[in-house]
């Protein structure tokens, strides 16, 4: 009996051992497919700060809790297989759902938007796929839309205009891209979008949403996306030394150094206007990092020059220039730009503005009283550059041999007093916003106070020295004459008395 | 020449030794005056050409330039040998001013005169030069304000002028680029003025080369 009992438990065993197995087993893989479905379903969050490669990132996140589960069992070959299948598993899911959307969505489909034009909502199936973004789910980005939600003629979605709704979208971009559309938002394209300009970039003016190219894959060279809107700038880029430079192979300099094309100098998502104060020559020195030195070796007063001649006026040899004045804020080492916040200095530079600097910008500024944040008073004077009259003119940038050379290019009245006098103030965006200046009013003997820096060589902001000269050099011969005359005269005289 | 007294048959001030009442102009003084003479002329050429660059075909602005910087800083040099040597040597006597003004008004009247109508005439200077009371009143209040004053001031703004980046905080000190031009342009109107009269003055010697070559030899000619 105790053998038959023994011997029947001992019948049972395996198949209790194997039952209880196959439950942990089967309750092992349930879970798994728990863990899997909870990051889409779960929660938004989870999806909302995904990252660029959400796919691979969010089958990371699972790996530790299947991980438990499995080793629990100690079955090392299941882990492997239950790592790989969520992944798996969720592509194979939104290629099935993407497909259902690009069903319809790959023939040439238009939506009758409320400014009464078509948009078209057609999405080239095969383009897509290929692309970066090939793996995201279409509701990823069009979470309006869903497999219940999908407009119809009962529940449509009004858009207002096509420019609206890529505005708009850039908000979807941001839930990947965050670190790029931080950028996006510092630059110059994103501020011209807040000012309500309808033609400044949004992500989809540069990046195609539905076929957007990996970043390696980028042909610089053609000028695209920049030329679409700057056609002349990158024409004139074209022609320059750079843009010979980096279509012939970069022959110019070191073979290992690539000539700049657009974003190298203004980035490409926080794109900036290069115009504003230092900007243009700290961009310039972080390739030709020993322009100090080399222009130390034979330009008097190197130092000066470099600040206060933008870099293209004399490396743009047929380029027009122009003097540019500008207030500068003395304490802070700045130019004065408009931006949020300061409210007294915003209305000070907004009475320049409106007035048209038609007399002298400082004066302006100082007959309203220019305070700053917590009412401290700012040292603002007017500071003056040379620079180019254009953007296009910036980057016809020629080699170094055709560089002007001679002072004299500046540094002569006759040339001088040809050339156009600009006050600029620069804008919340970053741009500059130029003023014809009234010449008269800079020659005058009041303004030398307002721009005590605005003085170059050959150049005479007062005629008063050189009649002061002139009336010296008279004395100089006149003393002389006269004395030696007295003295012939007194000598006749005397002469004539003694006989 | 003997510097043996017992061998002499003129006064001791006649004679033309070092110690002689006649030496009037030490080696490093002639030596200062005539590089400063030069420097002064290639400064006032320069620095017009920079001024009025489109008036003369001189020469290039960057020659100019360079030239008024190099010749600029050899002045300021130059200057240490004069002042060096009255502030090292018992000469500096010939500087002290005056303290009794109503003595100097009127030996200045007196050399006014001179110079107006004695000189004319044939007179003597009424100022008898010594090795240590070698100006005149007139020439003693002229060159103790430009050697001081109009002379440093001129070096300092051109120094500051030579490197504005470098001179950024006194520059805006003084009141900004500027003003530092024009006070140095002033004091170039009347250096160019001050030039072509002292030259002038140091031709009414007992002939027109009188004084110049006791600018020369450092010795006086007219005792």
């Amino acid at each position: 009996m105790v053998r038959s009992t023994t011997g029947g438990a001992g019948a049972l065993q395996p198949v209790i051992t194997v039952f209880i197995t196959c439950c942990m087993l089967f309750s092992g893989v349930l879970f798994a497919l728990q863990a899997e479905e909870s990051p889409a379903t779960e929660s938004p969050a989870t999806e909302s700060s995904a990252t660029e490669s959400s796919a691979t990132e969010s089958s990371a996140t699972e790996v530790p809790a299947v991980k438990a589960v499995v080793a629990e069992q100690g079955a090392e070959s299941i882990v492997e297989e239950q790592v790989k299948d969520p992944a798996a598993l969720k592509l194979e899911e939104t290629l099935k759902k993407n497909s259902k959307c690009l069903k319809c969505h790959n023939r040439d489909r238009t939506k009758l938007l409320e400014d009464g034009k078509e948009m078209s909502l057609q999405v080239h199936r095969d383009d897509y796929l290929a692309s970066a973004h090939g793996e995201v789910r279409c509701t990823s980005c069009h979470r309006a839309i869903g497999n219940r939600k999908h407009p119809s003629k009962s529940t449509n979605i009004t858009i207002e205009s096509e420019r609206e709704y890529s505005v708009d979208m850039n908000n979807s971009c941001r839930k990947c891209h965050m670190q790029k559309y931080k950028q996006y938002k510092g630059s110059v394209h994103s501020a011209l979008v807040a000012q309500g300009s309808d033609k400044a970039p949004v992500c989809t003016s540069c990046h195609n949403a539905h076929a957007p190219v990996s970043m390696v894959d980028y042909q610089a060279e053609t000028g695209l996306p920049c030329k679409n809107c700057h056609e002349n700038i990158f024409n004139a880029y074209s022609e320059s030394v750079h843009g010979q430079a980096r279509i012939n192979g970069n022959t110019i300099r070191d073979s290992h150094i690539q000539a700049p094309i657009c974003s190298d100098c203004h980035h490409s998502h926080e794109v900036t206007a290069l115009a504003i104060g230092d900007v243009l020559r700290t961009t310039c020195i972080a390739c030709h990092e020993n322009i100090i030195l080399l222009h130390n070796q034979w330009l008097p007063n190197a130092g000066t020059h470099l600040d206060i001649v933008s870099c293209a006026v004399c490396h743009a040899p047929f380029a027009k220039r122009k003097f540019d004045l500008h207030l500068y804020d003395n304490v802070a080492q700045v130019p004065l730009a408009m931006k949020e916040g300061d409210v007294p200095i915003q209305e000070q530079l907004q009475a320049i503005v409106e007035e048209g600097v038609e007399g002298d910008p400082l004066e302006i500024w100082k007959a309203r009283g220019g305070f700053g944040q917590e009412g401290q008073a700012v040292d603002i004077s007017l500071r003056s550059r040379m620079e180019v009259m254009s953007g296009v003119a910036a980057h016809q940038i020629a080699s170094k041999s055709f560089a002007v050379r001679t002072c004299e290019s500046c540094h002569e009245p006759n040339w001088r007093e040809k050339q156009n006098v600009t006050v600029s103030i620069t804008q919340p965006d970053g741009r500059k916003q130029s003023f014809e200046a009234n010449r008269e009013t800079l020659s005058s003997v009041k303004a030398i106070e307002s721009i005590s820096d605005f003085y170059a060589l050959g150049g005479k902001p007062s005629k008063l020295l050189d009649i002061m000269l002139l009336l010296a050099v008279a004395a100089g011969i006149a003393i002389p004459v006269g004395h030696f005359t007295l003295g012939k005269m007194i000598k006749e005289y005397i002469a004539r008395g003694n006989k | 020449m003997s510097t043996n007294p017992t061998e002499q048959t003129r006064p001791d001030v006649w004679i033309k030794t070092k110690d002689s009442d006649l030496y009037i102009n030490p080696l490093p003084v002639r030596i200062w005056h005539w590089l400063n003479a030069m420097g002064f002329v290639v400064l006032i050429i320069t620095g017009t050409f920079i001024r009025y660059t489109d008036q003369f075909q001189l020469m290039s602005f960057e020659t100019a330039i360079k030239t008024h910087n190099w010749v600029g800083f050899a002045i300021i040099a130059n200057y240490f040998v004069w002042l060096g040597f009255y502030l090292f040597s018992d000469r500096i006597t010939v500087y002290h001013p005056e303290l009794n003004f109503r003595k100097f008004f009127d030996k200045a009247f007196k050399q006014m005169m001179y110079y107006g109508y004695g000189i004319f005439r044939g007179h003597k200077s009424p100022h008898k030069v010594l090795p240590h009371d070698k100006f005149n009143p007139m020439q003693s209040i002229t060159y103790q304000i430009v050697m001081l004053l109009v002379v440093p001031v001129q070096f300092i703004t051109g120094l500051m002028m030579w490197d504005i980046k470098r001179f950024e905080v006194p520059i805006a000190m003084v009141g900004g680029l500027n003003t530092v031009v024009t006070v140095h342009v002033v004091i170039y109107i009347f250096f160019v003025a001050f030039t072509m009269v002292h030259a002038y003055m140091g031709a009414l010697g007992t002939t027109p080369a009188t004084h110049f070559r006791e600018m020369f030899t450092g010795y006086e000619e007219e005792h």
